[in-house]
């Protein structure tokens, strides 16, 4: 079976031309120079070796087998999340080399989770942590630098009081306050145009720092408002997007984090309940959704969806230090 | 169609090609459709030697009947039902997965597309020792779950090491890419799956609506023409190679909110069975059921258990 032309990333314009002049499929093209494709097709000798170069690009795509990806797991680390319950429902904390979302109520805690993260994913090696570089997207101005400080110099007392070795004493004189803030780059983008031409040149970014292990996008859904009357155009964007969050996350390592707002749906008779917005083909999108939302007044995480783990739901707590587990006593007693 | 080339058929020589595109004969078809007494005087050839070429060439580019019967027999011969390893699964499905179709399954997020697409990636390469292609456009595949599910199955490590083995994983996050990997896979990769151990017979897109829908809507008309490519190279890959595919899809909700699967019409005829997923909320279990299917009758339902 032959591959049609149409198959190849060409202009449509390019790809009509070389139809009507009688090529259809790839071997048609084969031992051809691009100055005879040229005189035969009516394209220019550019469109002409790019032609001819698309077809040299041959390369069998990278495939590995489940027991590789299985080894590469096991190598990747997740991000703790300096709540031992929600740690341990996902299996280790955040995973490197997927996508989540973290999706509640306004106050809920989800830019609280995503400054968490920041801090959290520096945390040296030593200590348990990956030892990278941040990356935060910020769409609403929900980075606040004060509160940020403020996780990171409480992140920065717990590991001093943990520090018991050699290694981890010289890990911690690089892993201070003022480190912490040189190694998160905030990125903020006002609205969806600057988005996607942020997530276009992502790859080079992240090639050029290497060490970048989280990628924070806090708010989805606010640059995206201004699509709102042509929902079609925003669940294409978003479809786009998804794509290339994914790409990212598995081709670099990068644990990727979105948040999403709710929004109400209406079910008809006059009901209605509160969904994640964005639309149902968003919901697709990324790997691992996880839903904070309140109980009375207990802040609960629950895992909505993951191809990897069970739908657990636990309690955690936002403290002045940050993302925190529940105190036990406290726990009990509000039992 | 085809360009007229040298030697593509005994005494089409260079001259005679240059001779006919002097004349305006470019491709097969010209030259097939054309006159052919008129043709052999305009390019001063004998007309003996044009119709033995119009004839050799007909004979290269006509597709050949074949009787009901002969197909039947490579039907029976040919075909496989792999077993997905989920009874209630196999009972929509009459017995499992049959190779040389598409199969998809729909659903919402979290639905256990995903889940039963492991499920089935582990059966086949477990149970039935065939290899798996699994076309991964989410970075869903987590193959530390395929080793939770295999470790229900057996003890043996050794076994389970060999049936991860047997899957491979792609990891494709645009069309092209995904027409490439599937172009590829005809080529050499599925012969080539077949040295290390058991053929490739199944093939898993998970998910194929993921790379296409951004395509579709709006102005653009190529991203109609990208998902057709694809649906092309599915189905005659499922048929020349006798392999089960089976995609996930998304739904979307019509105007009343009932559920529909997503891809549009042009697409619904692409899938000879589909299932469609709905999970029950708080619980592990989620309800298929058949929507569409050349051998039973739809809207059977049936549970599933996602846990196992």
């Amino acid at each position: 079976m032959q591959r049609p032309l149409s198959t190849l990333p060409l202009s449509s314009a390019v790809k009509a031309k070389l139809v009507t002049a009688g090529f259809h499929f790839i071997s048609d093209l084969m031992n051809l120079k691009a100055p005879q494709l040229s005189r035969e097709a009516g394209v220019s000798q550019q469109e002409a070796m790019a032609v001819l170069a698309e077809l040299e690009q041959g390369v069998p795509p990278p495939s590995m087998s489940a027991l590789q990806l299985l080894q590469k797991e096991a190598e990747l680390q997740s991000i703790i999340t300096f709540c031992s319950s929600l740690d341990g429902a996902l299996g280790g904390g955040v995973p490197l080399g997927k996508t989540t979302e973290i999706y509640g109520v306004p106050g809920i805690g989800k830019t609280q989770l995503c400054l968490q993260l920041a801090v959290d994913v520096q945390v040296p090696q030593c200590f348990g942590g990956v030892g990278g570089e941040v990356i935060f997207m910020d769409t609403e101005g929900t980075f606040v630098l004060q509160r940020f400080a403020e996780l990171a110099a409480a992140a920065v007392t717990h590991c001093s009081l943990l520090a018991e070795d050699e290694e981890q004493r010289v890990a911690m004189e690089t892993f201070t306050v003022d480190t912490i803030l040189s190694n998160t780059y905030v990125v903020r983008c006002h609205d969806y145009v600057e988005l996607l031409a942020e997530l276009r040149l992502l790859p080079s970014i992240l090639a050029a720092r290497p060490k970048v292990r989280l990628l924070v996008m806090d708010g989805m859904a606010a640059p995206f408002r201004p699509l709102l009357d042509d929902l079609s155009a925003r669940t294409r964007h978003l479809g786009g997007v998804a794509l290339q969050l994914a790409a990212v996350a598995t081709g670099h390592d990068v644990a990727v984090v979105v948040t999403n707002q709710m929004t109400t749906r209406l079910l008809g008779g006059g009901r209605s309940r509160l969904v994640p917005a964005l639309g149902e083909l968003w919901g697709h999108a990324l790997n691992i959704r996880l839903h904070l939302h309140w109980e009375g007044s207990q802040r609960l995480a629950t895992i909505a969806k993951s191809p990897a783990h069970a739908n657990v739901t636990v309690q955690y707590q936002i403290s002045s230090d940050g993302f925190r587990d529940v105190d036990q006593s406290h726990a009990a007693g509000a039992k | 169609m085809v360009v007229l080339r040298e030697n593509m058929c005994p005494g089409l020589d260079g001259d005679l090609v240059s001779g006919l595109r002097a004349v305006g004969v470019k491709t097969v078809e010209d030259l097939v459709s054309s006159n052919i007494e008129d043709l052999a005087r305009r390019c001063s050839v004998s007309y003996k030697a044009l119709l033995a070429i119009r004839r050799v060439l007909l004979a290269q580019h006509t597709a050949f009947p074949v009787s009901g019967a002969d197909l039947y027999e490579e039907l029976l011969s040919s075909t496989a039902i792999l077993s997905t390893g989920n009874t209630s699964l196999d009972k929509l499905l009459d017995s499992g997965l049959y190779t040389g179709e598409v199969t998809e399954l729909c659903g919402g997020p979290a639905s256990g597309k995903s889940q039963v697409c492991f499920s089935v990636a582990v059966n086949i390469s477990w149970r039935l020792k065939q290899s798996v292609v699994y076309v991964d456009t989410s970075g869903g595949m987590t193959a530390a779950r395929l080793l939770q599910m295999l470790q229900v199955e057996t003890d043996n490590t050794e076994e389970q090491m060999e049936a991860l083995q047997r899957i491979t994983v792609f990891r494709l996050f645009d069309v092209y890419a995904l027409l490439h990997c599937l172009y590829e896979l005809r080529g050499a990769s599925l012969q080539q799956a077949a040295v290390g151990g058991g053929s490739v017979k199944a093939v898993i897109v998970d998910s194929v609506s993921a790379v296409l829908s951004p395509l579709l809507g709006g102005k653009q008309s190529e991203g109609m023409s990208l998902m057709i490519q694809v649906a092309f190279a599915l189905k005659t890959m499922a048929k020349d190679f006798n392999i089960a595919v089976l995609v996930t899809n998304h739904v979307t909700r019509g105007r009343d909110g009932e559920v529909q699967p997503g891809l549009g019409v042009s697409w619904s005829h692409i899938p000879r069975t589909r299932i469609l997923l709905e999970r029950h909320e708080h619980t592990s279990t989620c309800s298929a059921t058949l929507i569409k299917s050349s051998r039973q009758p739809c809207n059977i339902r049936e549970q599933l258990d996602l846990n196992t």
